[in-house]
């Protein structure tokens, strides 16, 4: 069949392309297809102007003068964009808050005895982050420690404190400037519920101190919950250290029984991992007739096992549909965050099960398991048994499987580098103050169906290395360079000569695979590190964070706080606030007074690439390094 | 000819036609962009509230003859017939506002507009989206409509199909049905209706 769609302006992915066709001949519907129907989008909601927060309206701003000028309740553009942004960030900050806290409770039963299939895996790191919450960690019992981490972790999200306890990691300029400014963090839940409450109609109608408290509800995700979430899985699964694996759909096998686990978290995922390590299912496999058995991630619960266990990566976002077109898996076992509410049709169409894990997250067409600590290892031994018989009604003249996998390494740790730079930062910044490296950029995000799957990543990535740019990304944009190749010790003869020479020298990639979406905070805990070794505040550093082609609410938290931070962001795709000028002025310039960063929009990778050069050269010129 | 077609009882009243239709009608035809335009580009349609709080998109009908045209002094409103669309050429308008007069529909605005001599303002109305229609695009506010209120069909088309649903709603609201299955009048019916009749009564068993 011939197809009339061009479906290289989709996606620069090869593996999505194909798909993408062999999807149209089977009828299946992809979120692209969805997209186009949705479209035009609404102008008033593009641009933040509708307002549903309560039953005196909707109301609708007209941006074009003729219509109402005021809601109902008389908000003007600028308080219903502000507090419609305000309220994306508290559901980012929630999102992954609520991961950390799940992790936070594991840590918690691990303590008790009561989770079995869960460990302390690195009991260094618990002892360091416990001694960060003031807890004894010498001479004692990791499970003792655990217990107390647990409960300290746990008043984090509570009301008790002024400040969560992970902010000290930041450097004294910046904790001095977020107390100044009255946005320092105190209570993870607090400053999402007070957004909830100041949002609320007849509360705060002032749209500065609204954005303002926005910039402290994505601080309480950023140097709190999403802290926790890395901080607690490095501990349970063990901290990431270098190792190879591969990407692309190429990952799942013809002649194994092929799992996929999608969605965020490690709860669910890491014992699954081990059920597919049993010597008794691996031999039921061979009885069903096949080779073994295959575990594949998607999205970030798979960025997370690739990062600690090397397990491959079968796509991002926008190929978890396709993913299943394959029609070569047997399983797809879901969290939560990020997984479409669609993908359960598509399985339809073939042998494959569908799994949801979550007791907060159900879907259409999934059959529920909820994992609790207590029943996990038990649950994910039946599920993969399960997945396992599946195999047997697998048609095999219906799975296609496009391309060959692209090799990857992954797993870069801050303790990684600082162990691979011999056992401290000062090379890394030798290498910025000579020049050979002369910055670092974090990409991140989604995709989005609006961009060119992966070419937003994929330019800005290729663009910045060749400018001796380090770059460092996490999420979806990790996978998209991987799956172009960025991610090979040899993929350094695409950088500049300074960065060339110093990747060969260490064998890495000039592109690091740093996790998944809460591990950004890996890239905080750098910018940290380097700033308190120079004695510089992060709005210092020559380095930028991008998100070319974000589309959750949870990018936005991570954007804010990124800027909070003091870390120049680029966004791809324009959030919903062009219809407050006010609201774009201070986000885009404004905060450069009040935070020593800000936010630009660039949908172009070429533009954003220049954008982002031209910034770090000017933070270079301004701590006296050569341009 | 393509005309738009509206079905008030769909609108939801959204006005996303109304943005689509300024954005449309501005210098850069992008969205974020009109924004900062100077005039800022307005809509053409025009959404009527009413009693019930229902939504109704009011727009030109380009009427033949057209009553504006008539009362236009100047000779400023001209008909494109191959289109069916009447226009205002914004150099002749004096804005004396007899074409408002005449209007019956009250489609007619007065502004400045980014068509018009800077700072002259002038009558504004819907123009069928012409510089789409020959780009081979169809009118913004009927691509923008999202409920099936406006649509952009042949009037002979929308007309009959409009015929066969009042046709199908009299039927089946009117009591009358046909005879059951083994029935005298049943076995009157000709062998295709017979086996259209079964087929009926099965698929609602």
């Amino acid at each position: 069949m011939n197809s009339l769609r061009n479906y290289d302006s989709y996606s620069i992915a090869q593996d999505t392309r194909l798909m993408l066709k062999r999807a149209e001949q089977e009828s299946v519907e992809t979120v692209w297809d969805r997209h186009e129907r949705q479209s035009p989008h609404c102008g008033f909601c593009e641009m933040g102007l509708s307002c549903r927060i309560c039953v005196m309206g909707p109301c609708r701003i007209d941006p074009f003068g003729e219509g109402p000028q005021q809601g109902v309740c008389g908000a003007d553009a600028d308080i219903i964009v502000a507090r419609n942004l305000g309220r994306m960030i508290a559901a980012g900050a929630a999102a992954h808050s609520d991961h950390g806290r799940d992790l936070v409770e594991v840590l918690e039963k691990v303590a008790e005895g009561k989770a079995p299939g869960y460990s302390i895996q690195d009991a260094n790191k618990l002892r360091l982050v416990a001694a960060e919450y003031g807890i004894e960690a010498l001479e004692r019992e990791p499970l003792a420690i655990a217990k107390d981490l647990a409960f300290a972790m746990q008043e984090d999200y509570g009301t008790r404190k002024k400040c969560l306890q992970l902010v000290d990691r930041a450097p004294s300029q910046r904790r001095a400037l977020w107390e100044n400014l009255g946005i320092t963090p105190r209570g993870i839940d607090r400053e999402t519920s007070e957004m909830m409450h100041r949002t609320h109609m007849g509360v705060d109608n002032d749209w500065v101190s609204l954005l303002l408290h926005g910039l402290r509800n994505a601080l309480s995700d950023g140097w709190g919950g999403s802290m926790i979430a890395t901080d607690v899985s490095d501990i349970l699964y063990g901290t990431p250290m270098p190792a190879f694996s591969q990407v692309n759909m190429g990952v799942l096998k013809e002649d194994m029984v092929n799992i996929l686990v999608h969605g965020h978290n490690p709860v669910v995922s890491e014992t699954i991992l081990q059920a597919c390590a049993s010597p008794e299912l691996i031999a039921l496999a061979k009885e069903k007739g096949a080779a073994g058995i295959n575990l594949a991630g998607l999205c970030c619960t798979g960025n997370e096992l690739l990062m600690r266990h090397g397990v491959p990566m079968a796509g991002n976002h926008l190929c978890t549909e396709l993913a299943l077109t394959t029609g070569a898996v047997e399983m797809m076992i879901v969290d939560y965050q990020c997984i479409m509410p669609a993908i359960s049709k598509v399985a339809a169409c073939f042998h494959t099960k569908m799994i949801s894990t979550s007791d907060k997250a159900k879907f259409p067409g999934m059959v529920h398991r909820e994992f609790h600590p207590e029943n996990a290892l038990e649950l994910a031994h039946g599920l993969v048994r399960e997945a396992v018989e599946n195999f047997a009604r697998r048609i095999p003249e219906r799975v296609y499987i496009p391309v060959e996998p692209i090799p990857m390494m992954a797993g870069f740790s801050i303790e990684a580098i600082v162990k691979a730079l011999g056992g401290s930062v000062t090379p890394l910044i030798d290498a910025i103050k000579s020049g050979a490296i002369r910055g670092a950029v974090g990409i991140v995000g989604c995709n989005n169906p609006k961009i060119k799957q992966d070419h937003g990543h994929v330019t800005l990535a290729k663009r910045l290395i060749e400018n001796d740019i380090l770059v460092v990304d996490t999420g979806c944009a990790a996978v998209a360079s991987a799956k172009a190749g960025l991610k090979v010790p040899e993929a350094a003869v695409m950088a500049g000569a300074g960065l060339r020479s110093v990747c060969q020298s260490l064998g890495i990639p000039p592109v690091l695979h740093f996790g998944s979406c809460v591990d950004n905070v890996r890239i905080l805990n750098l910018a940290a590190a380097l700033a308190n070794t120079l004695g510089v505040d992060i709005s210092d550093l020559p380095i930028a964070g991008a998100a070319p082609e974000w589309y959750s609410e949870k990018a936005v938290s991570i954007g804010a706080y990124f800027v909070a931070s003091g870390v120049f962001t680029v966004l791809g795709p324009m959030p919903p606030i062009t219809g407050s000028l006010n609201v774009v002025k201070l986000l885009t310039e404004g905060l450069n007074g009040v935070v020593g960063a800000a936010f630009a929009v660039e949908p172009d990778p070429e533009k954003a690439a220049i954008l982002i050069k031209e910034h770090i050269d000017a933070k270079r010129k301004a701590l006296g390094l050569g341009v | 000819m393509k005309q738009v077609v509206v079905h008030p009882e769909k609108c939801v009243g959204c006005m996303q036609c109304t943005v689509a239709c300024a954005v449309a009608h501005s210098s850069s035809r992008t969205l974020y962009a009109a924004l900062l335009e100077e005039p800022l580009p307005r809509s053409r349609i025009h959404i009527g509230s009413t009693r019930f709080g229902r939504g109704f998109p009011n727009r030109c009908r380009h009427c033949d003859p057209a009553p504006c045209m008539r009362a236009c002094l100047p000779g400023a409103i001209y008909r494109v017939s191959e289109y069916g669309t009447v226009l205002v050429d914004p150099d002749k308008c004096i804005n004396c506002a007899s074409c408002a007069m005449a209007c019956p529909f009250g489609v007619i605005r007065y502004h400045e507009d980014a068509w018009a001599q800077p700072g002259k303002t002038v009558a504004v109305k819907c123009d069928n989206c012409l510089s789409r229609q020959l780009r081979g695009l169809i009118p913004a506010c009927v691509e923008a409509c999202k409920s099936g209120a406006l649509g952009f069909e042949e009037m002979d088309r929308a007309q009959r199909r409009k015929t066969d649903a009042v046709s199908d709603t009299v039927w089946s609201t009117s009591g009358v049905v046909l005879p059951a299955a083994g029935s005298i009048g049943f076995e009157l019916l000709h062998a295709q209706k017979k086996a259209m009749v079964e087929m009926a009564q099965t698929s609602r068993a």
